[in-house]
């Protein structure tokens, strides 16, 4: 599976993915609308190993994750928001949602300086929340009632990103010391 | 002469215009009648009430207002400008640029409507009007970047790439001072500046730039993955060998990347075990990574792809991934491979524990390596290069006897039975594995999914329905419209083509076209969206692909279906279907007959309702406008299935098909049936030319051949001279060859 | 001046993440109505300008176009070919005088362009 990043062609089959999957959906325009906003911040799953149909196959899409940053942030700290996430059925335990989450998080500093990410999760979505808390470090923000269409309640989560700055600072420490042509952010 | 308003009018109309804009419109009707009641022929507020008109859904009166405002004041931009906001919304956009030209020329320093003549040329593609335009709006806002760049963007898509260059570097050189690095503005300005000069072919100067310019770029992904692809292009290896490593470093699940390092590092294709070593590195340094330790797979052989595939497969199994199988199968075009993965899992099963594994279980895995290696075999033998059904069943069986609980193995239970052709069985199978967790939206679409392919329309929807919104008016199958739900609707078409339902299927595949009318639709507001966002590169791709959006397997699928409908509709026609046809021909001209006569019956109904309603003129419309607006006159397609030209409704679905698919030979073929039906033969032998040309050997090919000369023997008399000519002539290479 | 709001507003969109995306949605046609920049050289525009509109584009456009206009009148066509191409190909006007004026005129060679498989 590529892990690479998301194009407006693969719009219509990521929102195949997202709408097989999850009971939260969106028209294509809201898709367009993230990747004409943060084009550097949406990733997908590929599987490019399908021989092509016709020569007008599109790439499968096995996974995404669709991001954006927060538009006038009400807390005034630029950070990055998970509009939605997931992977088909017979993808997973590949860490497919994992690496797509890092690198849309990675993007979020470089490009956007931002100093967190949030998201919502459906309180019994055990999974998601494995993957969000123990293998990302995610933090419980609070609950928000009802935030679902069926009544559910949502976790608001959020992760700071200081470590992926110092991660980025030391890459280019270490850039500078080679003497290497392209340079710090 | 145009009626001249007093002061305490004039104000009135710029609360009208205000009420406009803020949407406030039963607000804006009201002060507009005022006016009127003093100056029944002011053609502005007749124009502004026209539009208010038209935001409340009554277009046909808004048109036929705004005609009286234009004989009332032709002079007027506002009336004109009106005009082609009106044509703009039933998305007639030729005439609506010609109203919007006729505006600007009465009122050529407008900026409002200058703006939205733009945006509909660039809509429409006129990229030599769109030019013209946006060097009118820049000198009106010469200080901003974005009138720049959106006149740059105008000639970029016109195919001049060095004039779109040029614009960029005139802006850059009037700024004062040096942009600073976090001016997100500016980042990618250089960026799409970049992407000029390489499409113009110098590499060398985008190089030059993009390690100048673009040093301390915000997008570090796109300048890292340029500076590698430009390195390559330049021979300049070892640094493009580092900066594809680099690459892998930040991501190191793109293939893309592999090839370029490989390329890069000048090893020999033949040289398999050098190129093992490179992917062995990162497999090593990144033990989670997948695609190091796949990739040679695709090619190893022998007892290298053995060893490798056996390493691979113990890994996959001992965690149990349910895609083992999804990422190997495109192996089996190599028999040996075939082969081998089977035995190897074999092997894996009666070793019955992994050796190789040297990473520790996750928590939570519940499928552990025996049964994810049954599974394995299941599916290897459900796959059509190694089907053995009885095979597949005896494994998936096995699989489910050791997790009787498992959603996947189910799933593939219900695989084996389509694959079977037991479509009833495979549903009910499906239907259990949802059952097995319910809460999960993948495997319910699966249920629905195959509750289609066994023609049960009404469960389908049901299942659907437990995860659509509740709260949408019109239930679940509204949901799926507004959703944009392009599979449901596509397998609900086809399914109700075989139950012979002829008016639902059409309805189903208009939806899709629909939809993809929308999505074009959509592109429009991102003309000037995106300029203010100032991501460039990502619009432009955008219009590229919007430029072919209905070649998309979606839109070519749902087309085939709806032709061949009308092809059988044109060939059983509605009152003699019954006579010396198949007994399913004749069920289905009973269908349509029935079809027919609901339609009349509610076009009636309707005549009825609409006369009804004239007779009350001053009743109020209620809040109830806006679902009466949405109702749909024909939810069963009756009136669809009740049409008398199926030839021509046909011609909806394949004009785009051929324009857009030309390549796909099944749209070629389904072209060749429409036309010798409509007697095109001219352009039937193009569709059938064109398939020929895409594969001669194609059993259709062979059968319309020989349609078209019977079709010819018959006809010729009636064609024109000059088009027989071509055609014989044409036609005698076609069947020669 | 409630009904006035109820009218206007579609139905409403319950969860949240259907609100946030309908708001995001109805941002994106906002007109711009940034002032000019603060950090450009009037001047330098100004002269910017002018090379632009000097050797610029829109004469290029104009041009190109009149030669295309001066090659479209030498060609002469036959209004019954029109006639022909635009029933048989099922072609507009300007298309089919288009399709036969790159070929000469010729309308035989017309029909054989036109329906040769693309390359």
């Amino acid at each position: 599976m590529d892990i690479r990043l998301l194009h407006p062609s693969d719009i219509p089959h990521v929102q195949h993915a997202n709408i097989t999957n999850l009971p939260e959906n969106y028209f294509m325009k809201y898709y367009l609308y993230h990747a004409l906003s943060w084009p550097q911040l949406s990733y997908v799953a590929v599987d490019v190993s399908r021989p092509k149909k016709t020569l007008y196959d599109y790439p499968r899409i096995v996974g995404y994750v669709l991001a954006k940053m927060e538009e006038d942030p009400p807390d005034g700290v630029q950070h990055g928001h998970i509009t939605s996430l997931s992977v088909m059925r017979t993808h997973r335990r590949l860490g497919i949602a994992e690496k797509l989450m890092r690198q849309s998080q990675k993007a979020m500093v470089e490009t956007f300086s931002a100093q967190y990410v949030s998201l919502h999760v459906r309180v019994s979505n055990t999974a998601a929340l494995r993957l969000y808390r123990d293998t990302l470090g995610f933090k419980n923000e609070k609950v928000e009632a009802k935030y679902y269409a069926d009544g559910e309640d949502a976790y608001s989560m959020k992760l700071d990103l200081g470590f992926i700055r110092e991660q980025i600072q030391d890459e280019q420490d270490a850039e500078a010391d080679e003497g290497e042509p392209v340079g710090e952010l | 002469m145009p009626q001249v308003l007093s002061t305490k009018e004039q104000s009135l109309f710029r609360t009208v215009v205000r009420n406009y804009e803020d949407k406030q419109y039963k607000k804006g009707v009201k002060a507009a009648d005022q006016i009127l009641r003093k100056n029944p022929k002011h053609g502005d507020t007749l124009a502004m009430k026209a539009l208010i008109m038209n935001s409340q859904g009554k277009t046909d009166e808004a048109f036929a207002l705004a005609k009286v405002a234009l004989q009332c004041d032709m002079k007027s931009h506002v009336c004109w400008h009106v005009y082609g906001l009106l044509y703009r919304a039933v998305k007639n956009f030729e005439e609506a640029i010609k109203a919007y030209k006729f505006a600007l020329r009465l009122e050529p320093d407008s900026a409002q409507i200058q703006r939205d003549l733009a945006l509909l040329q660039i809509q429409m593609r006129d990229y030599q009007g769109y030019i013209v335009s946006r060097r009118a709006m820049l000198t009106g806002r010469s200080g901003m970047r974005q009138s720049w760049t959106a006149l740059a963007v105008a000639h970029h898509l016109n195919g001049d790439l060095a004039e779109a260059e040029r614009v960029l570097t005139a802006y850059e050189d009037t700024l004062k001072n040096t942009p600073s690095k976090t001016d997100f503005e500016n980042s990618e300005a250089v960026m799409y500046k970049n992407s000029l000069i390489a499409e113009q072919g110098d590499i060398e100067r985008a190089l030059e730039h993009l390690e100048s310019a673009g040093k301390h770029n915000l997008d570090r992904l796109a300048v890292l993955e340029l500076r590698a692809t430009y390195l390559t292009q330049l021979g300049r290896k070892e640094e493009a060998a580092k900066a594809y490593s680099t690459l892998l470093d930040r991501n190191s699940e793109y293939k893309k990347y592999y090839d370029g390092l490989i390329e890069a590092m000048e090893v020999h294709l033949d040289d398999l075990k050098a190129r093992k070593a490179v992917y062995d590195g990162y497999a090593e340094k990144y033990p989670r990574c997948d695609a190091a330790r796949r990739l040679p797979l695709d090619f190893l052989h022998g007892d290298e792809f053995r060893d490798a595939a056996d390493k691979y497969i113990h890994r996959m199994l001992d965690k149990g991934v349910p895609s083992t199988f999804a990422n190997l199968k495109h192996l089996y075009s190599d028999s040996f491979k075939k082969e081998t993965l089977p035995s190897l899992v074999q092997q894996y099963i009666d070793s019955d524990k992994s050796s190789a594994n040297e990473e520790p279980k996750r928590n939570g895995d519940t499928s552990k390596g025996a049964s994810a290696a049954f599974y394995f075999l299941a599916q290897h033998y459900n796959y059509y290069l190694s089907r053995d059904l009885d095979k597949a069943m005896e494994y998936i069986e096995k699989a489910i006897e050791l997790e009787p609980e498992s959603v996947d193995f189910h799933m593939t239970k219900a695989r084996i039975w389509k694959h079977n052709g037991n479509t009833q069985k495979a549903s009910e199978i499906m239907e259990q594995a949802r059952s097995l967790d319910t809460r999960d939206r993948h495997i319910n679409t699966k249920a629905a999914k195959y509750q289609l392919r066994n023609d049960e329309s009404e469960a389908a929807i049901k299942t659907m329905g437990l995860f659509t919104r509740a709260e949408t008016v019109g239930g679940p199958l509204a949901d799926l419209h507004d959703m944009q739900c392009v599979w449901f609707l596509t397998e609900d078409g086809e399914s109700y083509v075989r139950q012979g339902k002829i008016g639902l299927a059409l309805k189903r595949f208009t939806s899709i076209y629909n939809i993809f009318d929308v999505w074009q639709e959509d592109q429009f507001d991102f003309h000037s969206f995106s300029l203010r966002k100032g991501q460039i590169r990502a619009y432009i791709e955008m219009m590229r692909w919007e430029d072919h959006l209905r070649e998309h397997p979606f839109y070519s699928r749902a087309a085939l279906s709806a032709i061949s409908v009308y092809i059988r509709m044109h060939d059983v026609p509605l009152l003699n279907g019954a006579n010396g046809v198949g007994h399913s021909d004749a069920d289905d001209a009973a269908e349509r007959k029935k079809a027919a006569k609901k339609a009349r019956k509610e076009a009636q109904k309707a005549e009825r309702e609409a006369a009804a309603k004239k007779a009350e003129p001053n009743k109020p419309t209620s809040q109830g406008s806006e679902d009466t607006k949405k109702k749909d006159d024909d939810p069963d397609g009756a009136k669809l299935a009740a049409t008398t030209e199926p030839m021509n409704d046909a011609m909806k679905f394949l004009t785009p098909l051929l324009q857009f698919s030309p390549k796909n030979i099944d749209a070629q073929i389904a072209g060749f049936e429409v036309y010798i039906r409509r007697r095109k033969y001219l352009l039937a032998l193009k569709c059938l030319l064109a398939a020929a040309a895409l594969d001669k050997e194609h059993s259709k090919v062979h059968e319309q051949t020989v349609r078209f000369k019977l079709a010819l023997d018959k006809d010729s008399e009636t064609l024109p001279p000059k088009s027989l000519e071509v055609i014989k002539s044409e036609f005698t290479l076609l069947a020669a060859s | 001046t409630t009904g006035d709001i109820d009218e206007e507003v579609p139905i409403a969109a319950k969860s949240a993440e259907d609100r946030k995306a309908a708001a995001a949605l109805s941002t994106l046609d906002n007109r711009d109505d940034e002032s000019s920049g603060k950090d450009v050289d009037q001047e330098a525009v100004r002269k910017a300008m002018e090379r632009l509109g000097g050797a610029g584009a829109t004469n290029g456009v104009v041009t190109k176009k009149d030669e295309q206009k001066v090659v479209k009148k030498a060609i002469k066509v036959d209004p019954a070919d029109v006639t022909l191409l635009v029933e048989e190909l099922e072609l507009t006007k300007i298309k089919a005088t288009d399709l036969l004026k790159a070929h000469e005129g010729d309308v035989e060679k017309a029909l054989r362009a036109y329906i040769a498989p693309a390359a």
